[in-house]
């Protein structure tokens, strides 16, 4: 292409930074926010205002930003159970139904306790939190067992089986809430039970410890990739399974380890949203929109490229986006479904720069003929 | 169309100071070529010296930088296959370009312009068996592709191309996966092609002979330029190896003789399964020696890759037993098989040996990973394993900028010595080479035979295997010719005659002794 004296090409890129890629990753980022200035002014809303009505609740309002950083502990870990099999390039589709494995898992726990016989019981949080936490990981890391077996085991198709775990597991939760289920609520109200006050979660400047549980994963999953024996056999692994094979990297034992890990973690995430959130502390009555905001862990490890530092700055985004965007669909007396949309364009828009990732644009300057 | 009338001796295609530049190379430097009607033009050179660029830019697959294209005397300008197609090129793929799943005759009438919305396969069939007679082709048009051998898919892409009309062909790598029978039978058919007129431009790597034997001019290229031009009647394999690769080679390893040992591996009445469920291994019983190269010699598809596979426990044995050094090793896996010291070069070096998009360290890591030395704790000891990548990079004179740099860039032939490298480098007891020199250049395949003899000179035992007679007759200390999962014999260097073997290799196991 010719644009004036200059000379517009299209190159393979050879190697790739992060620098590089953060910088297109910001880009994209401001393109998708001038795109949707289109829909803000179409609304008669002045696309400045708009902004900082969803920028400023989601990142700084007293009430927002607190919402926002549960959200954001809650898609990191949910992005971080999808990035581990996803280098052994498996998908977890399945971390909706981790998740209420790991909140099942969690409460059953201090349902084992007696909470049911005496809900004023004076248990110990240096123990039972722990436990909490040890069982919503074993729950979550169960389900995600299931899955890596099948597939280690009979090669069935992951996609799949993690979807159809998704739906048992949301129906088990129903049936373990409602209607007389082992963990329903005093209320009777289709909820489950309230943890005790003593088993709250302790919050640190009024945000939940599993905070640093969620940066911490993301850390050490970075050191894991990069770092350790058995980072590179899941990546040798999700490279290319026959080469695996041939040095002797086990194909039954990867998908198992990837969705063990990737379960644990989606199964904190299920503790930390219902056990850990201030507010909530019980599995809720609309507990299945969480397990669909789960699959923004999906989106969030694609545009990360499966990179869990990465994925820090980018489930921040998320978290800040689907909280403000609701918030100033409201304010703004936008039309339903703007936060929807205003996602929609972004993922669009990240997922289409990732084409600079392989290609750059080159400018040449043309020789005057002589 | 211009190509159909044209007189023995026409020049039919003419390509003029033909550039074509990648980022980083360039992969044609002002490249002259020219072929008349009836001649046989092959053209030679290393891997990486830019054969394949060219072929794609006469194919209309690639547009040249600079350069142009003469059809029949007329300037022309692809834009894609189809216009070279249209103008009576035609293009026998090295990776064969088939539908393994159809018949013959529907592999050769699909995106045929007669072939219409209705098939008239009766009419069709006709046709095609009429150039089969014509040009001395036999191959079942109802047989389904995937049945077929690759010297048959050959014939298959041949005629795919004729039937459209083609009066240049252009055969990539032509004789790499025949064995003598079949390259005979291709020879004489081209033979009978170039008297219809039609002018065919072979695309070689390495079998010299073979090209001196057929064709009549030669192109040599090198690091993407034309270094020779010459009539094939003045031409000596030596002078044409020394013009590609820019040096002399040494045509025949140097054997070295080697006491030979104690018996390392030993299988007792191995069988095993292909892919497709049948018996590849009828009860196959050997030993490899200390010492020894043990050469299997067979055309592909006979069971030797299947024996690899299970040797390096990839794929399980369906009876009998493998011994490494007296203990029995039938039922380990892979990993266990590379900590008791079998080392397994694999023939798929793409998609087996190496990962493509890891760094040629991550690729050496491959083969040491489960090594205690180069991880503690379960963390990478990075330096030591770049270290070793780097002692490998220089000893094997890999060519590339950097130990950093992805497998995927390399050649196939710096591909194949980093494998090498990386399987010797850990002192195998047992080696097993599947194909190790398939598809390599004349100065890499003379490498890894040399590498061959060393590790055999360092005691271990060679499991050879390739398709190459003269390969497994010049570095075999005793050879098998295999035939459908079975010994045709197992035969010492010294009796080992090329005629016998080849007869044994297409599976004349009894007529032996009257050969």
């Amino acid at each position: 292409m010719k644009l004036g004296s200059y000379d517009v090409k299209l190159e393979k890129r050879l190697t790739l930074t992060g620098w590089e890629a953060a910088t297109i990753s910001i880009l994209a980022i401001l393109f998708a926010l001038v795109l949707f200035s289109f829909i803000f002014l179409q609304a008669g809303v002045n696309p400045i205002t708009g902004y900082e009505e969803i920028f400023s609740y989601a990142f700084v309002n007293l009430y927002g930003l607190p919402l926002t950083i549960n959200r954001f502990i809650f898609l990191l870990l949910c992005t971080c159970a999808f990035i581990i099999p996803f280098r052994a390039k498996l998908w977890n589709i399945g971390m909706a139904g981790q998740l209420y494995a790991g909140a099942l898992g969690a409460f059953a726990v201090v349902f084992a306790f007696g909470i049911k016989k005496s809900p004023d019981l004076d248990l110990s949080p240096g123990v039972v939190i722990p436990l909490m936490m040890a069982a919503a990981a074993v729950g979550g890391g169960a389900s995600g067992a299931v899955v890596g077996f099948l597939k280690g085991k009979f090669h069935t198709n992951e996609i799949v089986v993690t979807m159809m775990i998704n739906f048992i597991t949301f129906w088990l939760v129903a049936h373990m809430i409602k209607e007389g289920g082992p963990f329903m609520g005093a209320g009777g109200e289709g909820e489950g039970y309230k943890l005790p006050a003593s088993l709250y979660a302790p919050l640190i400047m009024g945000v939940p410890f599993t905070v640093f549980i969620a940066l911490g994963l993301a850390v050490l999953l970075y050191f894991l990739f990069v770092k350790t024996n058995i980072g590179y056999q899941i990546k040798a692994y999700g490279h290319s399974p026959s080469a695996a094979r041939y040095a002797g990297i086990s194909p039954f034992k990867i998908p198992l380890l990837v969705f063990i890990m990737g379960g644990l973690i989606a199964g904190l995430a299920g503790y930390h949203y219902f056990a850990a959130v201030p507010g909530v502390y019980k599995i809720t009555k609309n507990y299945g929109d969480f397990g669909d905001l789960a699959f923004y862990g999906i989106i969030c490890g694609l545009i990360s490229q499966g990179n869990p530092l990465a994925a820090i700055p980018i489930a921040l985004l998320f978290g800040g986006l689907t909280n403000g965007g609701r918030f100033a669909q409201g304010k703004l007396k936008l039309g339903f479904g703007i936060d929807y949309a205003l996602l929609g364009i972004l993922m669009i828009t990240l997922v289409a720069f990732q084409f600079f990732y392989r290609y750059k644009i080159v400018w040449i300057k043309k020789e005057k003929e002589k | 169309m211009p190509l159909e009338k044209i007189k023995r001796g026409d020049t039919v295609l003419e390509a003029r100071g033909i550039t074509k530049k990648f980022p980083g190379v360039v992969a044609n430097d002002k490249i002259d070529f020219t072929i008349k009607a009836g001649e046989i033009h092959a053209i030679l050179g290393e891997n990486g010296a830019g054969k394949t660029t060219l072929m794609n830019i006469l194919f209309g697959f690639y547009q040249p930088d600079e350069g142009e294209i003469y059809i029949n005397g007329e300037k022309v300008n692809f834009r894609s296959p189809l216009d070279a197609i249209d103008l009576g090129i035609g293009m026998v793929h090295q990776n064969r370009k088939l539908i393994p799943a159809h018949t013959v005759i529907e592999n050769i009438i699909l995106g045929h312009p007669k072939a219409g919305n209705i098939l008239n396969l009766k009419r069709t069939g006709e046709e095609i068996t009429a150039l089969c007679d014509k040009y001395g082709f036999k191959i079942d048009l109802k047989a389904k592709v995937w049945q077929l051998s690759e010297g048959e898919k050959q014939v298959v892409e041949i005629l795919k191309a004729l039937y459209r009309g083609a009066k240049i062909l252009i055969l990539d790598e032509p004789t790499s996966a025949l064995a003598p029978p079949e390259m005979k039978k291709l020879l004489a058919s081209i033979k009978i092609m170039t008297r219809d007129e039609l002018a065919i431009i072979p695309f070689i790597t390495h079998k010299l002979p073979i090209v001196l034997e057929v064709s009549e001019r030669v192109t040599v290229l090198r690091r993407g330029k034309v270094t020779a031009r010459l009539e094939t009647a003045g031409a000596t394999e030596k002078g044409l190896a020394k013009e590609m690769v820019g040096r002399e080679v040494i045509f025949r390893t140097e054997q070295v003789e080697v006491e030979r040992g104690k018996p390392i591996l030993q299988v007792e009445n191995l069988s095993a399964l292909n892919d497709k469920e049948c018996l590849a291994l009828k009860g196959l019983s050997f030993s490899v020696h200390e010492g020894e190269i043990f050469g299997i010699a067979g055309i592909s598809g006979n069971g030797q890759h299947v024996l690899a596979e299970v040797l390096a426990g990839l794929r399980e044995a369906e009876g009998g037993k493998v011994f490494l050094d007296g203990t029995n090793i039938t039922r380990s896996s892979s990993l266990e098989r590379w900590e008791r010291g079998i080392g397994y070069i694999p023939s798929e070096r793409i998609d087996v040996g190496s990962i493509g998009d890891f760094s040629l360290i991550d690729n050496v890591f491959m083969n040491y990973y489960f090594d205690e030395e180069f991880s503690k704790w379960g963390i990478v000891d990075s330096k030591k394993i770049r270290e070793l990548t780097k002692e490998i990079i220089s000893e094997y004179d890999v060519a590339t900028p950097g130990p950093d740099t992805i497998a995927k860039s390399l050649s196939g032939g710096n591909l194949q010595k980093l494998i090498l490298a990386r399987v010797l480098s850990r002192k195998p007891r047992f080696l097993i080479a599947n194909l190790p020199t398939q598809g390599l250049d004349v100065g890499a395949t003379e490498f890894v035979q040399n590498k061959l003899m060393e590790a055999k000179k360092e005691k271990a035992g060679i499991l050879l295997i390739s398709e190459d007679l003269d390969e497994v007759l010049s570095l075999s200390d005793r050879v098998a010719p295999i035939y459908e999962g079975e010994f045709m014999g197992i035969i010492p260097r010294e009796e080992a005659k090329r005629e016998n073997i080849g007869a044994m290799m297409a599976g004349l196991k009894h007529k032996v002794e009257e050969i």
